[in-house]
């Protein structure tokens, strides 16, 4: 299986397509079936994956436009492959637990293409490519919102859909840039990332485009100022949208920071790395206070994701091998964990239509399971050891410890604001006495919604005890994406800043 | 011998997670029956690990990888040496018998099995804590105890006050536990590794200042477990949790862990006097600080709470002078008659229907004299007074203080020791001798069943012998602690006559006064009274200064939030669809207009032109002449 990657891709958009000739009531079993296979296929590509190797496997190259350098050029190495694996792992999760009726046809349809375009960015090693995939997966999502969504979706999808399209295409001018730049010093026109990598700029081309970059990944992160289209997308979008745009769409614009950002202009990365720390940190412990603030269960959710996605950002631009790894552990531990809490938000949605804070309490003692789930979410949440979501926390302020003490301790408070809003927000809905005549009805979690549950909370612990298979390919990876930001650096201070990872095996 | 090491640690983690099974379903008795059990298990399994040890030996295992990324590496490594072996056998021994008195305590419980699970959990975070080879591994007990503390305290989720303090005391903690995240940051970036050996071994060669920062942070984490001021509200307000609860985790084990960890860092703080200095000062200050709230406290818990925050006090001060074996020693002794000392007030609580306030109680011993023996001895003992094991592990204490020349240090734990022992009294008196008020108050007060004081006669046999074997223990802890060095042979005699004449001046002085129960005069109009009873005010200046005003400034950042943040972005927004509307009179279709347009549009390319090639460079020249 040599086209593995391609297959990954577009099996579910061809699926997709033929779905339109599905029968109304099969498309769910056909939608459950052809992302099941597509998580199988998966899991096979992540046993195949060399754990040893730490460069691009499974490569596809197919020139496309060859006069402009532009081709078919796809690759998988340890940085991407639980980014993809989540991909389709979320995907089936949330096909199998769908609750919507309305349109469902329509509904799974635009989840396979959606899920094309989000294999497609992670697997993209041509800018153009990763640039359609990039632009492409905005269309699904705002179809999900604007179709599905809440009584303001026009709005929440347009906004969702102009903000974030206005920072791509900001980024498309760098990519263009990028390849006339490349032009101009080898002669040749290229649009592949890996012959990228290997193209030295001058610092102030290099600040420059780091900006146009920045740009369109930050939106997409979102980092602060640029996050407040997310709490509408989430407050509007149907639970199967908040869980994918959280679990997988944000890390869209971090992982293009380790992609691109990172190995492209790693003295611009350096210049840029205190100032994007303290827009981190405000994401941090700001993001945290209004979550704080919040009277609906899923805002806080929404609003812990730009907290968390700020932890994310610290990890990678440490800039060390602790912090990136970190930052890349946690993208995959941030989506399971929100995206699982955006599904618990959808579970007592569905029963109770309402996502008022105010309108629960004492949940625990009609919904013990519900509540027990949700509890271990929560943990997951607010970084206890031995869940998922301690060790990417871990690793990436202790990363950032190296570069600033001082910022680290003041990033450091996100264990704390985190404990706040989650523990207050928790309380709230399951402590307590249970009044509201409406609750004491309620039905504990259901076979289907444990089936989606249950194994994301398996991951959870078994993750946070043992996350070696994962750390290891990522680790691999980013030790050999620091060592080429090392040597490509061009000043002595950069060099200083991003540590050079073979002296220090050598001196152990 | 690994074998039993595995046996001690894992034996409390499989009953909890059976005991989770049936967490939501009806009481089973044997749930209780098997956790014990297991716990017993464990603890045999640490007297063969202490005899072993004994012998000379130390056992470490690692079990497997935890994480590693870059230079970093962190296993499930565990130790079980000198020191965690005597936390081991405290956290078994307490923990089992809080075990088997639960199962009569929380017998009418709904959640009798839940409940157990917990309990079960929180022995193991506890002996992650105290047998892990590395910081890390610390911190994962750290962390585990305070979720199960969380967890515990907020057993009857239904009692608000009851999840307000649980969720106290998690975020309180967790303000601490920032500080000892940074310590361990410190500690790897300047060692290149968390394992306890291997960073102890390099601290020597580090930088002072850096030394100084490990210790402070280190220490940082420490004051939100072991409830240190200003960290120290939360252990008063945990008191919601169950009895039991109370007993192990709030009383004897997670509480001292802060005691632990200065205890197991000796190298870091044995180079820098100067923090175990402010630690000892601390300490003392606490040690008062918290005995004058319960010199007047009315609720039955509390005053204990606050007793066990004054004896945290008083072992800080030990390990804060370089006298690790005595806060260590204290740590053990404290734990036998601390915990003892819960189980009785749970024993009167639950005999007086849930009611706390020792103003309802009054001759008590004629229902409950097993009960009313028990926690004589766990007050005799608290009390410092021979032979019990308090008089010789805090006789130790004082001796430290003297010893060091830190004469005020001694002077405040000398007046705290009178404190200790006027207050325990009180209790004593108010609650078990005097009139009996409760009947007035229709309450039908019963003893406890007899097994609950069985399983608590092992503590009382341990609180009134443990310090005879104080020589036996020095031995053993010396192996890996620095022995301390008294300078006070000469006056050793006076010291012990002075410290236990104020204790003897503090309990004569209670029985007196409570003699016919409480006094009668009315104290409320009292100021220091009323400092006292409201805590100094700490718990109301906390939630003006920092509860409130966190809340606010969320509200106001959400505002924010909505009304500049996301405007300014809806107001750019805004201005294209504006800009658009305005202009489309230009896209009018008719030709003369939009000839009239293009001419427009011609001038001011032309304009631009011209600026560009003629008249700037005219502009840059002149500009750089005068320049």
């Amino acid at each position: 299986m040599e086209h593995i990657l391609s297959i990954l891709i577009f099996f579910p958009a061809v699926a997709g397509l033929l779905g339109f000739l599905v029968d109304r009531n099969s498309i769910r079993a056909y939608a459950v079936a052809v992302t099941g296979i597509e998580f199988l296929l998966s899991i096979w590509l992540v046993y195949m994956f060399d754990m040893n190797y730490d460069g691009m496997q499974f490569v596809e190259s197919i020139a496309l436009i060859p006069s402009f350098g532009i081709s078919y050029f796809l690759g998988i190495d340890g940085i991407s492959l639980f980014i993809v694996l989540m991909s389709t792992f979320f995907t089936f999760i949330g096909v199998v637990s769908l609750t919507e009726t309305r349109n469902i046809k329509e509904m799974m349809i635009t989840l396979l293409f959606l899920e094309m375009t989000m294999v497609g960015v992670f697997l993209s090693l041509d800018a153009i490519m990763f640039y359609l995939f990039w632009e492409l997966s905005l269309v699904p999502m705002l179809y999900i919102i604007g179709a599905w969504g809440g009584p303001l979706r026009v709005y929440a999808s347009v906004k969702f859909f102009l903000y974030t399209f206005a920072g791509s295409l900001i980024m498309l001018v760098g990519m263009l840039a990028m390849a006339y730049l490349y032009y101009q010093t080898t002669g040749e026109w290229s649009f592949n990332i890996l012959e990228w990598y290997r193209l030295v700029l001058p610092e102030n081309f290099q600040f420059w485009l780091f900006i146009a970059f920045f740009l369109g990944f930050a939106i997409k992160v979102p980092m602060f100022p640029f996050h407040t289209w997310l709490p509408y997308a989430h407050g509007q979008a149907p639970t199967i949208g908040s869980v994918i745009l959280a679990a997988i769409l944000l890390k869209m614009g971090t992982y293009g920071f380790v992609r691109f950002s990172l190995p492209l202009f790693p003295d611009a990365s350096v210049t840029f790395m205190m100032p994007i720390a303290i827009l981190a940190i405000i994401m941090i412990i700001y993001t945290a206070m209004i979550a704080n603030a919040q009277k609906d269960i899923k805002q806080v959710i929404a609003y812990s994701s730009v907290s968390h996605m700020g932890v994310i950002i610290l990890g990678t631009f440490a800039l060390n091998v602790e912090g990136i790894t970190g930052s890349i552990f946690l993208m995959i531990s941030h989506g399971i964990v929100s995206g699982a809490l955006f599904l618990l938000v959808g579970v007592i949605y569905d029963r109770r239509h309402t996502k008022l804070l105010s309108d629960f309490g004492g949940l625990s003692s009609v919904m013990p399971k519900y509540a027990v789930i949700f509890a271990i979410m929560m943990m997951g949440s607010v970084g206890l050891p031995l869940t998922i979501g301690f060790v990417g926390e871990f690793l990436s302020l202790l990363g950032f410890f190296q570069q600033s003490q001082t910022l680290a301790l003041i990033a450091g408070t996100a264990i704390i604001v985190g404990a706040i809003y989650m523990l207050g927000a928790y309380r709230k809905m399951f402590f307590g006495k249970l009044e509201n005549e409406e609750n004491k009805k309620l039905k504990d979690l259901n076979g289907k919604e444990l089936f989606a549950l249950v194994p994301l909370t398996a991951l959870v612990i078994i993750l946070g005890v043992y996350p070696k298979p994962i750390l290891e390919p990522i680790d691999k990876s980013v030790t050999a994406l620091v060592r080429l930001m090392h040597e490509k650096a061009l000043t002595e201070e950069t060099k200083a800043v991003i540590p050079n990872i073979i002296v220090l095996k050598e001196v152990e | 011998m690994e074998i039993y090491l595995y046996i001690a640690l894992f034996a409390p983690l499989l009953g909890s997670l059976i005991a989770a099974l049936f967490a939501t379903s009806k009481k089973i008795v044997f749930i209780g029956l098997l956790t014990s059990g297991l716990l017993f298990v464990s603890w045999v399994a640490s007297v063969i690990l202490a005899i072993h040890i004994y012998g000379g030996h130390i056992v470490h295992v690692e079990m497997m990888d935890w994480i590693m990324a870059g230079n970093l590496h962190i296993p499930f490594g565990f130790v079980a040496d000198n020191i965690s072996v005597v936390m081991m056998l405290v956290v078994t021994t307490v923990s089992t018998v809080v075990h088997v008195y639960s199962m009569g305590y929380m017998s009418h419980d709904a959640g009798y099995n839940r409940f157990f699970s917990y309990l079960s959990a929180f022995v193991f975070s506890m002996m992650i804590l105290v047998m892990s080879d590395n910081f890390a591994g610390l911190f994962i007990g750290w962390e585990g105890v305070g979720l199960c503390s969380w967890l515990l305290i907020g057993f009857w989720y239904h009692k608000e006050s009851a999840s307000w303090a649980a969720n106290e005391a998690f975020i309180m903690n967790r303000i601490a536990d920032l500080g000892m995240l940074v310590g361990i940051f410190l500690i790897y970036w300047n060692t290149g590794t968390l394992q306890y050996d291997e960073a102890f071994k390099l601290v020597p060669q580090l930088e002072m200042d850096i030394i100084v920062s490990i210790g402070i942070f280190l220490f940082i984490g420490a004051m939100g477990k072991s409830a240190q001021f200003p960290l120290h509200p939360w252990l008063a307000d945990a008191m919601e949790g169950p009895t039991p609860v109370s007993a192990l985790i709030h009383a004897a084990t997670m509480v001292t862990a802060g005691v632990y960890l200065v205890v197991r860092a000796n190298p870091i703080y044995d180079v820098i006097p100067n923090v175990g200095y402010f630690i000892a000062s601390l300490g003392a200050f606490v040690a008062i600080f918290a005995a004058t709230m319960a010199l007047v406290n009315q609720d039955i818990k509390r005053i204990v709470a606050y007793s066990t925050l004054s004896q945290l006090g008083y072992m800080f001060v030990a390990a804060g002078l370089g006298a690790y074996w005595v806060a260590l020693f204290h740590l053990v002794t404290h734990a036998f008659f601390k915990a003892l000392l819960f189980l009785g007030a749970g024993n009167v609580m639950h005999a007086m229907d849930d009611e706390l306030n020792i103003m309802k109680m009054g001759q008590m011993k004629k229902v409950m004299a097993g009960t009313s023996a028990l926690m004589l001895i766990a007050s005799v003992a608290l009390s410092g007074i021979y032979p019990l094991a308090g008089f010789f592990s805090k006789d130790k204490i004082l001796e430290v203080a003297f010893s060091s020349d830190h004469y005020i240090l001694w002077g405040t734990l000398w007046v705290t020791a009178g404190l200790t022992a006027f207050y325990s009294f009180r209790v004593i008196m108010i609650v078990f001798y005097g009139e009996e008020r409760y009947k007035k108050l229709g309450f039908h007060p019963h003893e406890a069943y007899p097994f609950m004081l069985w399983a608590m006669a092992p503590l009382a046999v341990l609180a009134i012998i443990a310090g005879f074997f104080e020589h036996q223990f020095v031995h053993f802890v010396t192996v890996l602690l620095p022995s301390y060095e008294f300078h006070t042979h000469h006056v050793e005699n006076i010291l012990i006559a002075v410290t236990s004449a104020i204790a003897i001046l503090g309990i004569a002085t209670a029985v007196i006064m409570y003699k016919h129960g409480p006094i009668k005069k009315d104290l409320t109009g009292c100021k220091i009274y009323q400092l006292l009873i409201n805590q100094y005010y700490i718990p109301k200046i906390y939630e003006k200064v920092f509860i409130e005003p966190y809340e606010e400034l969320s509200r106001i950042f959400w505002k924010i939030d909505q009304k500049m943040v996301d405007s300014s972005v809806d107001f750019i927004a805004t201005r294209f669809y504006k800009t658009g509307e305005a202009t489309r009179g230009m896209q009018s279709g008719n030709l003369s207009n939009m000839l009239i347009w293009m001419v427009v549009g011609l001038v001011i390319l032309l304009f631009t032109a011209v600026v560009l090639t003629q008249v700037l460079p005219i502009v840059a020249d002149l500009y750089s002449k005068v320049g």
